[in-house]
């Protein structure tokens, strides 16, 4: 599904990330732990295309490390970025539709998408009409999923969804995320966290980053305190 | 001031401050979407008056009506942005997004100088004078005071079309939405699937045009010559910078307060009247940096 082999990655002339070589396979839940700072989110943006990179990374056996940023999500590819980065211009359907409207999707096809959003996350209903700049940075969080998932078929990646959430709230992300597990066992979810506790029981496989090199690890360490 | 000077003072405003408003909104449009301040904006106005006059008097001198002016101040804005706007984008622009602020200044001031030098090869230094559509629309008379239909009705209605169509564009139509959420977050535009680069060749054309049409409807009023796109450029800079760069709005506002100052100092203190937008542009700023309608964070020269 998802392949890096001997990927380099930099921003502007400095290296960020190392000899990154894993494979992600169809319908896995990875949770990517690691400190800040330890190149999380630069491997998520470099996934979407917005580092230079050498080496090679296949997505669904096609090489796409030469494609361009915005032709990537219409390969199924979602992603919803640490900091929400909601367009404060429209409302929060608005937002929601706009990657449907960029790929221009049928209309048909547009309310479907919209409809499977609305139904893991049926809040989001009520509050489609507001503003995107007025809603709380827990509800921005849940409209930066819904807006993963308009193009997001293949591949959702959730860049520290959990950061910031009251406790109430990262329970009801959880609970929209497993809801979306269920719904769709064939769509791959790469979630980045700093506290792999948040999400024990809920990955398949942990990778763990530090220092822009990426390994595999185990989910619950031994030390983790009760 | 009696009241037919203060009416003549109020037209000569009105009238002067759309046609920097058309101007600058197709500077502001462009600084906002693409974070360029387009200093070759000057040249597009002025050749876009040149390619009216030209147009203008290629056509009538076959026999037709002085109305078909109108349409060939459209055709002429619109050869304007795509074949000036577009190449300045894709050729240049293009390639220097991520480099200095400073780089881009320089680059679309080399555009600047080439393309009056351009000018001059052209259309040579003698001034032109194309008034015939503005005396095909004749005269109106408010309150004593005879004032041309085409400066007093035209002009600002063509001003206020664009700004509520420029407005509309860009809130309710799929296009507009993705050239405003480009506006707002360009890698997360990206990330959603939207083409930039696309968004920012559509925004360049577009703004182009609009300076283009700043320079046909100006055409009928002023005799076009070398230098009248220096002028256009650091007044409507001076719009866009007291309005807050990338405010479409407040550039009205600020078009039409620099645009009465301007008229009312003709009348009342001549001998500071070209300073006049100026000073009202040192005052805002020296008050508020950012400019009336813009917030801090928008700021970048």
């Amino acid at each position: 599904m998802l392949e890096l082999r001997d990927v380099n990655a930099s921003i502007g002339i400095i290296p960020i990330l190392r000899n990154l070589d894993f494979f992600i396979g169809a319908g896995e839940t990875v949770a990517l732990i690691g400190r800040n700072g330890a190149g999380k989110t630069t491997l998520l943006r470099t996934i979407m295309g917005f580092t230079k990179i050498t080496g090679e990374i296949r997505f669904d056996g096609r090489p796409i490390g030469a494609m361009p940023p915005p032709a990537r999500p219409g390969l199924g590819i979602g992603y919803a970025p640490e900091d929400r980065r909601l367009f404060s211009a429209f409302t929060v359907e608005e937002n929601i539709l706009l990657p449907a409207q960029a790929a221009r999707l049928s209309a048909e096809e547009t309310k479907r998408r919209l409809d499977r959003a609305y139904r893991i996350l049926p809040e989001l209903r009520e509050m489609a009409g507001r503003p995107a700049g007025n809603v709380s940075g827990g509800q921005g969080k849940m409209v930066a999923l819904a807006r993963a998932l308009m193009l997001g078929t293949k591949l959702v990646m959730l860049d520290e969804p959990f950061q910031g959430l009251a406790p109430a709230l990262a329970q009801r992300y959880a609970e929209a995320l497993r809801a979306l597990r269920d719904a769709d066992r064939s769509v791959t979810l790469i979630i980045t966290e700093s506290n792999p506790a948040l999400l024990r029981g809920f990955a398949d496989r942990t990778l763990v980053i530090e220092r822009g090199e990426v390994a595999e690890g185990a989910l619950e360490p031994e030390t983790t305190p009760a | 001031m009696n009241l037919t000077i203060f009416l003549l003072a109020l037209f000569d405003g009105i009238a002067y401050a759309a046609l920097v408003f058309i101007v600058a909104l197709g500077l502001t449009l462009i600084f906002g979407v693409m974070r360029i301040l387009n200093v070759a904006h000057g040249s597009l106005y002025a050749i876009g008056a040149y390619a009216t006059v030209a147009l203008t008097g290629f056509f009538l001198s076959l026999g037709l009506a002085p109305a078909l002016s109108f349409p060939l101040m459209l055709v002429a804005a619109i050869l304007v942005g795509i074949l000036l706007g577009g190449p300045i984008e894709w050729l240049l622009l293009r390639r220097i997004y991520d480099k200095p602020e400073v780089l881009q200044l320089l680059v679309t001031f080399a555009v600047f100088m080439i393309l009056e030098d351009v000018q001059r090869l052209v259309w040579g230094t003698q001034p032109y004078f194309e008034a015939r559509a503005l005396q095909a629309l004749g005269n109106v008379t408010v309150f004593g005071v005879t004032y041309t239909v085409y400066q007093l009705i035209l002009l600002p209605a063509v001003a206020l079309v664009l700004l509520l169509g420029l407005r509309f564009f860009l809130r309710r139509t799929i296009l507009g939405k993705l050239i405003t959420a480009t506006t707002e977050d360009r890698e997360a535009a990206q990330s959603i699937g939207i083409d930039a680069d696309k968004v920012f060749l559509l925004t360049f054309i577009v703004g182009a045009a609009l300076g283009g049409l700043g320079g046909a409807l100006a055409s009928p009023t002023t005799s076009i010559l070398p230098g009248m796109g220096a002028d256009m450029i650091v007044l409507s800079f001076a719009v866009v910078a007291t309005a807050g760069l990338g405010q479409i709005e407040g550039a009205a506002l600020t078009a039409l307060m620099i645009g009465l100052g301007r008229s009312f100092a003709v009348y009342v203190w001549p001998e500071v009247a070209v300073l006049v937008p100026y000073l009202i542009m040192v005052l805002v700023l020296l008050v508020r940096p950012e400019g009336l309608f813009g917030s801090p964070a928008a700021r970048k020269i």
